[in-house]
């Protein structure tokens, strides 16, 4: 062999010059740039734009249908004077503590693996090499933030005194000062590596803070940022305190970024990219999976409480029980929040903000996704599944029991909440008869969703390829809605109830007819997670019928118009 | 960026060694000797015993590598006690245990690709991490990582240009030919197969000087001629003066090293002459 590797400067005696690599970086940029717009393929971009703005329209039409077009009365404007810079302001306030969260979780960048390994394992200046991604990062919550925060300005300029556009102003600027806030608090708080406790006390402290001066009508922390938000129909020079903070964080950030570590960038490079690619594809499972691998959220190596060894028709009980209890804290605190939040939108629906049904099965379905686990575990694991000498839907079933038993607590916690916002006996006794029957809506849903993701037990079918691209884009769209569709059908209780309530009915009664019902349609997603299998095949094997009683016929038509000729 | 895709490299990209008469004048002056180093490094060379013996709760400094005290753990698993080492300048060292016993953790750190949960690293006197340290030190992984948008060519560019070499591309050619990868250049790396991969790697690593080289697991997925072109590059890289630290599951390259570093369930167990123990005892998990 004979090649002459290049020699290396003696770092003991002279230091790496600050400038190095630096034209080599600009030009690895414009070299990828150039290449990436040589691949790209501009009808695919063009039709992305359109269904982004497809998409975004469509948000906005149906958020507009309901907000009503009438002006609010100037008693409800002057509660949005008094209560409204603190109501808004725990949006700044939880985006603060969502920013120093993920700050101590080596969060907001996430860069190639590439460019970690070899740019920043190199000399060049990580300042320098860094500041383009997280200025894109700080840019593109930006354009989301203004965009966002735009259209509930626009909305809210439908209702309150003040024109259409100094609504869509402030809500503009509110917008893109949250998202600053964000990316700002994130940047400082990975910059001077906050210990994650530290990052989650600093955040209950602020929302604690936060939510007493909502309730006591104190200054909080938040109240400057949501007072911006109202600037469509007052202005206060003082408002303008919290976009400052927000430029001042990330112009911060943006100078600490040399103290960025490589450890998280290099653990969130690769699980950010599979994160887009799961999203892509709508597998919802993948994506809670990456998010707590993303977050760290490590599954305790030995359960809580260790279960005796039973029999062998207990093992799946025993197996689930064992992946319950080795939740970590964080997630079973998430959990109990996730329940509060859902017994909060359920009490604002019975009130009157019917739209928060929507949120309480979107919550419940998201309680019912982590307390799946095992299920979704075993469905993880297809060819382990189809090993046993069992059927897959019988095992699936098996797998529902613990996690049923296991969302009894968070019910609990659902009726508790109730007892605290409101406390009257009638809205305790609703609660008490609705909770359980909803909470296992909502997880039904979340088992509709992990079930249909497990792989089909014959081929695919002559019946999905056949179908037209109108009808397979329509059925994908129905495959991704339907597991909310039926968690949210969990939440409508709470509307039969205000229903019954409106008309001067006893109450009591409708939510034991609703929760009735929603108790029969958690039965009938079980016998469908039992039965799934057996459905299909049934279904396969007449259309395969079909399908030869058509071929015999046209053979007979055939044969017919043959002699007849 | 001065190439284009096509036409094919031999057309445009300097001939491997053997294949052309280019003059090379890039001479690789050879690196500081290990007599040079410290007392300390020095000694640590010729006072290779076991792993009692060595560690001592002095810190130790100078070197190519240095680790005091060095931790990681993973929540409520730990990955590697702490661990005390040093590295003179020049030393070949072979890193090795079970799996899960702690060398790519060790290695890593020492790249300054995870973050000690204690304790510190030191690459030619420079704290891991720091521009001087990342000029001395080259990684190369048994995951290797590539652009999607950038032919191998490109690659060897820009990782040589990183580190400040503007006469790179004759010592590209050379190692793309010597590794069996010149008429891939202007294909993209993340096409190629797992073995292929894994030279292009080798040829990054190569390409861009350095003092120290961490090498994790560099066997994994290559055929016989690319384990011993890799071989040939490890022993020039050493006699030109860099310090080779190889984490390796292959126990025959063990002959080649002067001093063995073997870690079990993440505690150091020996650290010596290969010749002073049974290496495949060595491998078996506690």
């Amino acid at each position: 062999m004979d090649i002459a590797l290049t020699a290396p400067t003696d770092t003991a005696e002279h230091h790496v010059p600050a400038s190095i690599g630096h034209d080599a970086l600009g030009d690895l940029r414009k070299a990828r740039r150039k290449n990436r717009l040589a691949e790209l393929d501009w009808f695919e971009a063009a039709y992305r734009v359109y269904l982004v703005a497809i998409g975004f329209g469509g948000t906005a039409l149906w958020a507009s249908s309901f907000i009503k077009d009438s002006k609010v009365a100037p008693g409800t404007v002057g509660d949005i004077y008094h209560y409204g810079p603190a109501v808004l302001g725990m949006l700044a306030v939880a985006a603060f503590a969502a920013g120093v969260r993920s700050g101590a979780r080596g969060g907001p960048l996430a860069i190639e693996d590439a460019d970690v390994r070899h740019v920043l394992l190199s000399p060049v200046d990580r300042r320098k090499a860094l500041l383009r991604p997280a200025f894109q990062r700080a840019r593109s919550s930006a354009s989301m933030g203004t965009l966002v925060g735009g259209l509930a300005g626009q909305l809210a300029g439908h209702r309150l005194p003040g024109s259409d556009a100094s609504w869509v102003f402030s809500g503009a600027a509110f917008g893109l000062s949250l998202a600053l806030l964000f990316v700002g608090a994130a940047l400082v708080a990975h910059a001077i590596h906050v210990p994650r406790w530290f990052a989650s006390g600093v955040g209950a402290a602020l929302i604690a803070w936060q939510t007493v001066a909502i309730v006591q009508h104190l200054p909080g922390p938040g109240n400057a940022y949501g007072s911006l938000a109202l600037w469509g129909m007052r202005q206060r020079v003082l408002d303008l305190a919290g976009p400052l903070v927000s430029v001042a964080l990330v112009v911060a950030g943006l100078m600490m970024l040399r103290r960025t570590s490589l450890d998280a960038l290099a653990r969130r490079s690769g699980l950010v990219a599979q994160l887009r690619f799961a999203v892509t594809m709508q597998d919802l499972r993948t994506v809670v999976l990456l998010r707590r691998q993303l977050s760290q959220e490590n599954t305790r190596s030995r359960p809580w409480i260790q279960l005796r060894r039973n029999g062998g028709s207990a093992v799946i009980w025993r197996r689930g029980w064992h992946s319950l209890l080795r939740f970590p804290v964080s997630r079973l605190l998430r959990m109990a929040l996730l329940a509060i939040g859902a017994a909060a939108c359920q009490l604002a629906a019975f009130r009157g903000t019917t739209a928060m049904f929507l949120l309480s099965g979107a919550l419940l379905f998201l309680l019912g996704m982590e307390a799946l686990e095992p299920l979704s575990q075993e469905i993880d694991q297809p060819d382990r599944m189809s090993s046993l000498p069992h059927k897959r839907g019988d095992l699936l079933v098996r797998h529902l029991l613990v996690p049923a038993v296991a969302l009894i607590p968070f019910a609990a916690i659902g009726v508790a909440t109730i007892a605290v916002l409101d406390g009257t006996s009638g809205a305790i006794a609703v609660a008490a008869i609705l909770a359980l029957p909803t909470v296992w809506m909502g997880a039904a849903g979340a088992a509709v969703s992990i079930v249909k993701d497990a792989p089909d037990l014959g081929s695919v079918t002559a019946e999905q390829t056949m179908l037209p691209p109108e009808m397979s884009g329509l059925t994908t769209i129905l495959r991704t809605l339907l597991p909310l569709i039926v968690s949210v059908l969990g939440s409508v209780g709470v509307l039969l109830v205000r229903g019954a309530h409106t008309l001067g009915q006893p109450t009591v009664q409708a939510a034991i007819r609703a929760s009735i019902g929603e108790l029969l349609l958690v039965a009938l997603t079980a016998q469908w997670v039992r039965k799934r299998d057996d459905w299909k095949l049934k279904f396969k094997s007449i259309m395969a019928e079909g399908r030869d009683v058509t071929a015999q016929q046209k053979a007979q038509r055939a044969g017919s118009s043959r002699s007849t000729s | 960026m001065n190439q284009s895709r096509h036409p094919k490299p031999a057309g445009r990209h300097p001939k491997p060694a053997g294949t052309t008469s280019t003059d090379r004048t890039a001479d690789r002056t050879p690196r500081r000797d290990a007599t040079s180093t410290s007392s300390a490094s020095s000694s640590s060379a010729s006072s290779s015993t076991t792993a009692t013996a060595t560690r001592t709760p002095t810190r130790v400094t100078g070197g190519a590598l240095a680790a005091n005290d060095l931790t990681k753990d993973y929540g409520d698993r730990p990955a590697l006690a702490p661990l005390t080492l040093l590295v003179p300048v020049g030393q070949r060292v072979a890193v090795v245990g079970h799996n899960g016993s702690g060398k790519t953790t060790l290695i890593r750190m020492a790249a300054g690709l995870l973050d000690p949960s204690g304790g510190t690293v030191h690459v030619m006197g420079h704290a891991s991490g720091t521009p001087d340290a990342r000029a001395a030190l080259a990684y190369l992984s048994d995951t290797p990582s590539f652009y999607d948008d950038l032919s191998l060519w490109e690659h060897l560019e820009y990782v040589a240009r990183l580190h400040g070499v503007d006469e790179w591309d004759q010592v590209a050619a050379d190692l793309l030919g010597h590794l069996g990868l010149y008429e891939r250049a202007d294909d993209l790396p993340n096409t190629f197969s797992r073995g292929l991969r894994q030279k292009a790697a080798i040829a990054l690593a190569f390409v861009r000087p350095f003092e120290v080289l961490l090498v994790d697991e560099p066997f994994v997925g290559l055929d016989s001629s690319g384990k011993a072109a890799l071989l040939e590059l490890l022993d020039q890289a050493e006699e030109d003066g860099a310090t080779l630290i190889v984490a390796t599951h292959e126990l025959g390259y063990v002959d080649k090293v002067s001093r063995l570093i073997a870690l079990r369930d993440g505690e150091l167990v020996h650290d010596g002459s290969p010749t002073d123990a049974n290496v495949a005892d060595l491998v078996i998990p506690g």
